[in-house]
C-alpha cells in the first residue's frame, strides 16, 4: 500500500465507514469525513516532489488484461488537481459540520462528499482512458447523490435528475472516445495514446476530440448543456461550494488539459472549444445580472469563469487556462462558502432582494465576500488579476482577436454583476424579515440568541475558519504565475513538460504587450463597478431599494428571465417527446403485448388442459372404447404385418 | 365336423343372448349355455381335461359368484333404476373398429404360414390309452415339471384375489342389533368430549 | 372340407368381438363383466386349437393359467362392483363418473 494508494483508497474507506456506522456516529461522522479527506491531502504534500520528477510518480493497479492496464499517473496535472480537490475539499468537509450541524441525515452528507472526492480522484489520477471514465461517471453519480441530497424536495430531485441525465449524455461522447481510442492504439493507457497520437487520422482526431469535449462540455456546463448548473444550487451550500465550483465542474478543463497532445493537433477543434468556451462566459456573465438568488448569481458567475478556462485551453494557452482553475477554486469556494454563511445566519433565506445592510450585522462575512470579489474581477494583486489577464492574454497570444475582445467584455460585466450581489446583499437598509436578535452574533442580540441556542447552533469557528484559510490563497495564489528574476515562473517550471507538445505561440494579433492589455481590462472593470454603484449602490437607490428591485424584478427583459429559453427549447425538443414515448408504450405496447404475451402463456395453458380434460370423462365405457380403437389400430397393424411377411 | 358348425353357431348366439338381455339373470344363463358348448368344443379338440375344467370352474364356480352378486345387489333395492345414456353414439364407432379388426384378423388368418392340420396324428394316442394328449395324466405331468413356475405363480395369485375380495367388499356393516358393536364409530371419528377453545 | 385352425380362429375372434361390443355397449357392469369372461374364453378356445395343431401340452398349461386368472380377477371385480355399487344405489356405470375432470 504505497502513499498514493493510500492517498486514492482513504476517502473510498471514510464513504464505506460513513455509510455502514453513519446512524450511529452522529456528528461525528463530520469529523472522520474531514480526517480523510485532509490525510489525502497530507499524502497528496508528501508526494510533491515525486510528482513534479522529470518522470512522474506512475504506479500500475491491474496488469492482467493485455491493452487494459490500469494504474494511477501522478504527474503536475493531476497533483494539482489532487491538491486543490483534497485541500479546498478538506476545508469545505470542515466547514460542512458546521453548516449542517442540525441536519439528521449528516452521516448521509458526508459518506456522499467523501465518495465524490473519492470518485473525483479516480478521475484525476488515472493513468488511463477507462479509469478516467470510471470516475468521470462516478462524479456524476456522487453529484446527483448530492444535489438530490434533501430528497423530500421535488425541486431537488428534478435538479438532480436534470443534472444526471444531461452529464451521461456528455458521458457517451467519451465513451465513444474510448472506444475509438482502443480501437486506433490498441491500448488504453495515456502514455501509449498521446505516443501514437501522431499516427491518427485527421478524421479520427476530431472526431476524438470532438467527442471528449461533447463530455467536457456537459460536466463543465459549457453552452449549451448548461441548463442543469444553476438548478444544481438546490443542493446543499458546501456541495455547490466544493463540486460546482471547484472541482467537479472543472473536471472538462481537466480533461481538455490532460490530452493537450490530442488537441495540440486538431487546430479545428481548438477553434470549437474556444469559441464554446467564449460563448459560455458571455452567457454566464449576461445572465448572472438577471438572478435574484445569490446561490444562482454565483452559478452563473462560476458558469462564465469556467468558459474562461476552457476558453484558454481550447486556444491553446494550457497554463493559462489551469493557472486560472487554481485561483478559481479558491475564490469560488470561498465565495460560495461565505454566502453559506449568509444563508444560514438568515435562516436559509437566499434571495437578495430580501436582504441588505449585513454590512454592519455580519462584519466577517462582508470582508470576505469582498475579497472574493476583488478577486473574481480581476482586482490588482488578487489572484484572480493574474490568472484572468493570463486567459484573456493567451487569446490574444493564440491569435484569436474575437475571442480577446469577449474576454474583456465579459470581465466589465462579470464585476457589474458582483459589485450587484455586493451591494444589494451588505448595503443599505435590511430589507428581510428575520428579527434582530436572531440574525447574526454582531449584533448584541444576536449574541444572546447565539448563546440560549447554543446546542443547537454549530460553534461560529466551524464555519468562519475554513473561510478564512482560503482567503489567503485568494489573495496570494497567483504569484506562483509570477517570475521573480530572470527565469520562468514558478508555475511554469511546475508544469515543465506537461503540454510541451501544445502550440508554438502564434504572433500576437495585435502587437500590444500584456500590460497594455491588463490595464485595458481594468478600466473596463472600472466601468462595470460604476455602472454598479449607480444603479445598487449609491444611497439615493438604496432609499428607494424595495418598489426599484419589484420593478426591475417584473420588467426583467424576456431573455433573460427565461434564461435564453434553453431550458425551454430541451423542454420542447427532448422532454416532451420522450414523455410521450413513453406515455404510448405504456398505453399501447404495455398491456397488448407485454402483459398479452404473459396472459397469452397462461391462456396456452389452460387451454391445453381443457383440451385434454376431454379426454377425463369418468365414463368407463368410453374408456373402454378408448382401449378397443387403440387395440384395433394395433392388431391391424401386426395382422397385416404378419401376413404380409 | 357337423358338430363344429352346430357348437359354433350355439357360441355365437349364446353370446350374443348374453351381451342383449336387459335382466342379468338371463344373462348368467346365456353364458351357461355358452361355456358348455365351449367345454364340447374342447372336446372336439382332444383336450378333455380342459373342457372338463371349464365345466366345474367357470360355469361352477365363477357363474355362482355371479349369481350371488346379482343377488346381492338387487336385495332391498326393487328394481335397479338406471340413468341416461351418456354414450349414446358409442355402438357405431365400436361396431366400426370391431369389424375391422376381423377382417384384419382373418386377413391375417388367411395368409398366415403353414399351421399343421387337425387331423389324427401319431403323436395324439389313441383315445383312453394313458397318458394321451390332452388327458389328465399327460396334462399333470407338464404342469409339475416344465411349467412349475408358472403353477406357483398362480397359486400366488389366487391368494392375492381372496385377500383383495375381502379388503375390498369385506367391510359392510349390518343394521340391526347384531352388528351394534361394528357400528360404533372409531374414536378419532367421534365428538371430542371436552371441546377446544371457546 | 375339413376343420382347420382357421375355422377354429375365426371362431375365437367372433366370440371375442362380440365380448367387446358387450363391455362397450352395456351400462350394467355384470354384464361388463360377464363379457370380459366372453373375451377370455375365447383366447382359450383360440389357445386350444393351436395348443392342438401343433400337438404341444404347453397351451393346455396356458390355458389353465388363464382360467385360474380369469377366475381371481372375476372375483376382484364383482368385489369393486359390490363395494362401488352398494353406496351408489344404481347399477349403471354411467353414473358413477366420478374420476371425471
Amino acid at each position: 500500500m504505497t502513499l498514493l494508494d493510500l492517498l486514492w483508497l482513504l476517502p473510498l474507506a471514510g464513504a464505506v465507514v460513513l455509510w455502514a456506522l453513519g446512524p450511529q456516529l452522529g456528528r461525528a461522522s463530520g469529523a472522520l469525513g474531514s480526517a480523510t479527506v485532509l490525510a489525502s491531502f497530507v499524502c497528496a504534500l508528501l508526494l510533491f516532489g515525486a510528482a513534479t520528477a522529470p518522470t512522474p510518480l506512475q504506479q500500475t493497479l491491474l496488469a492482467w488484461i493485455p491493452g487494459f492496464t490500469f494504474g494511477l499517473l501522478f504527474d503536475p496535472l493531476s497533483l494539482l488537481w489532487t491538491l486543490i480537490i483534497t485541500g479546498v475539499g478538506g476545508l469545505i468537509h470542515v466547514y460542512s459540520i458546521g453548516y449542517m450541524w442540525s441536519d439528521k441525515a449528516i452521516a448521509r452528507f458526508f459518506a456522499y462528499m467523501n465518495f465524490f472526492v473519492f470518485a473525483m480522484l479516480t478521475l484525476v489520477l488515472s493513468d488511463n482512458v477507462v479509469g478516467l471514465l470510471v470516475g468521470w461517471g462516478l462524479v456524476g453519480l456522487a453529484s446527483y447523490f448530492l444535489i438530490g441530497f434533501w430528497f423530500y424536495k421535488p425541486s431537488a430531485v428534478a435538479a438532480a435528475k436534470k443534472a444526471f441525465v444531461i452529464n451521461v449524455f456528455g458521458d457517451m461522447g467519451i465513451m465513444y472516445a474510448v472506444f475509438a481510442l482502443y480501437a486506433a492504439t490498441g491500448s488504453i493507457a495515456f502514455a501509449d495514446i498521446f505516443g501514437k497520437a501522431g499516427t491518427f487520422s485527421s478524421a479520427t482526431l476530431i472526431a476524438i476530440c470532438l467527442a471528449l469535449f461533447l463530455g467536457a462540455a456537459a460536466k463543465s456546463a459549457q453552452v449549451p448543456l448548461h441548463t442543469w448548473l444553476p438548478d444544481a444550487m438546490e443542493g446543499p451550500t458546501p456541495v455547490s461550494a466544493l463540486i460546482h465550483a471547484a472541482t467537479m465542474v472543472t473536471a472538462g478543463v481537466y480533461l481538455v488539459a490532460r490530452f493537450a497532445p490530442l488537441y495540440s493537433l486538431t487546430p479545428t477543434v481548438q477553434e470549437i472549444v474556444g469559441i464554446i468556451g467564449a460563448l459560455t462566459m458571455v452567457l454566464g456573465a449576461i445572465l448572472g445580472i438577471a438572478q435574484w438568488d445569490i446561490k444562482r448569481i454565483l452559478a452563473y458567475s462560476t458558469m462564465s469563469q469556467i468558459g474562461y478556462m476552457i476558453m484558454g485551453v481550447g486556444v491553446g494557452a494550457y497554463q493559462a487556462g489551469v493557472l486560472h482553475f487554481f485561483t478559481h477554486a479558491f475564490f469560488k469556494a470561498q465565495l460560495f462558502l461565505t454566502a453559506g454563511i449568509i444563508i444560514h445566519a438568515l435562516h436559509d433565506e437566499q434571495d437578495v432582494r430580501k436582504m441588505g445592510g449585513l454590512r454592519e450585522r455580519m462584519p466577517f462575512a462582508f470582508w470576505a465576500m469582498l475579497i472574493g470579489t476583488l478577486a473574481i474581477i480581476g482586482f490588482p494583486l488578487t489572484s484572480g488579476f493574474y490568472s484572468k489577464d493570463a486567459v484573456i492574454y493567451g487569446a490574444l497570444e493564440h491569435g484569436q482577436p474575437v475571442l480577446y475582445f469577449a474576454g474583456v467584455l465579459t470581465a466589465g460585466v462579470t464585476d457589474y454583476y458582483m459589485f450587484r450581489m455586493m451591494f444589494l446583499t451588505f448595503f443599505g437598509p435590511y430589507r428581510g424579515e428575520v428579527p434582530n436578535d436572531q440574525l447574526a452574533i454582531a449584533t448584541p442580540e444576536g449574541a444572546a440568541h447565539a448563546e440560549a441556542h447554543a446546542a443547537s447552533h454549530p460553534p461560529a469557528w466551524l464555519m468562519q475558519l475554513p473561510v478564512a484559510v482560503l482567503i489567503v490563497p485568494t489573495i496570494v495564489a497567483g504569484y506562483v504565475s509570477v517570475s521573480f528574476g530572470s527565469g520562468p515562473s514558478p508555475w511554469t517550471r511546475f508544469f515543465g513538460t506537461s503540454f510541451s507538445v501544445a502550440n508554438s505561440v502564434a504572433g500576437p494579433v495585435l502587437p500590444i504587450a500584456e500590460w497594455v492589455s491588463s490595464t485595458i481590462v481594468l478600466l473596463v472593470v472600472a466601468c462595470g463597478i460604476v455602472a454598479a454603484y449607480l444603479r445598487y449602490g449609491s444611497p439615493a437607490v438604496q432609499g428607494a431599494a424595495i418598489e426599484r428591485l419589484r420593478s426591475e424584478a417584473t420588467g426583467m427583459p424576456a431573455p433573460l428571465a427565461r434564461a435564453f429559453w434553453f431550458d425551454d427549447a430541451i423542454e420542447v425538443a427532448l422532454v416532451r417527446p420522450a414523455q410521450a414515448l413513453g406515455a404510448a408504450i405504456d398505453r399501447f405496447f404495455d398491456p397488448h403485448v407485454i402483459d398479452a404475451g404473459v396472459r397469452d402463456v397462461a391462456w396456452l395453458a389452460g387451454a391445453l388442459g381443457a383440451l385434454f380434460r376431454m379426454l377425463q370423462t369418468g365414463l368407463v365405457r368410453g374408456y373402454a372404447l378408448t382401449i378397443v380403437l387403440g387395440a384395433a389400430a394395433f392388431i391391424a397393424y401386426f395382422a397385416t404385418l404378419g401376413a404380409l411377411r | 365336423m357337423i358338430a363344429f358348425y352346430v357348437l359354433a353357431i350355439v357360441l355365437i348366439s349364446s353370446a350374443v343372448f348374453t351381451i342383449t338381455q336387459k335382466s342379468p339373470v338371463y344373462s348368467v344363463v346365456g353364458l351357461l349355455v355358452n361355456f358348455v358348448a365351449l367345454a364340447t368344443l374342447y372336446f372336439t379338440l382332444n383336450a378333455e381335461f380342459l373342457g372338463v375344467i371349464q365345466l366345474v370352474v367357470y360355469s361352477g364356480a365363477i357363474l355362482m359368484l355371479f349369481v350371488f352378486v346379482i343377488a346381492l345387489l338387487s336385495s332391498g333395492i326393487g328394481p335397479l333404476p338406471e340413468g341416461p345414456n351418456r354414450l349414446p353414439h358409442v355402438v357405431g364407432p365400436a361396431l366400426l373398429a370391431v369389424l375391422a379388426c376381423f377382417g384384419f384378423l382373418m386377413f391375417g388368418a388367411l395368409h398366415a404360414p403353414v399351421i399343421p392340420a387337425l387331423v389324427q396324428n401319431a403323436a395324439i394316442g389313441t383315445v383312453g390309452s394313458a397318458n394321451v394328449f390332452g388327458s389328465i395324466g399327460n396334462f399333470g405331468v407338464a404342469l409339475f415339471t416344465t411349467q412349475l413356475l408358472p403353477f406357483e405363480i398362480t397359486a400366488f395369485i389366487l391368494m392375492v384375489a381372496v385377500v383383495g375380495v375381502v379388503a375390498i367388499a369385506g367391510d359392510a356393516v349390518p343394521q340391526g342389533t347384531h352388528g351394534r358393536h361394528l357400528r360404533r364409530k372409531r374414536s378419532k371419528d367421534r365428538e371430542p368430549i371436552i371441546k377446544a377453545g371457546r | 372340407m375339413t376343420v382347420d385352425v382357421v375355422n377354429y380362429v375365426s371362431l375365437s375372434a367372433v366370440v371375442f368381438f362380440i365380448g367387446v361390443a358387450g363391455v362397450v355397449v352395456r351400462r350394467n357392469p355384470l354384464i361388463m363383466l360377464m363379457s370380459i369372461e366372453l373375451m377370455l374364453n375365447a383366447a382359450n378356445l383360440a389357445l386350444v386349437a393351436f395348443s392342438r395343431a401343433w400337438v404341444n401340452n404347453a397351451g393346455h398349461v396356458f390355458v389353465f393359467l388363464v382360467i385360474t386368472v380369469a377366475a381371481a380377477e372375476a372375483a376382484i371385480g364383482l368385489a369393486i362392483v359390490v363395494a362401488v355399487f352398494r353406496n351408489a344405489r344404481t347399477v349403471d356405470v354411467d353414473e358413477v363418473a366420478r374420476l371425471r375432470g
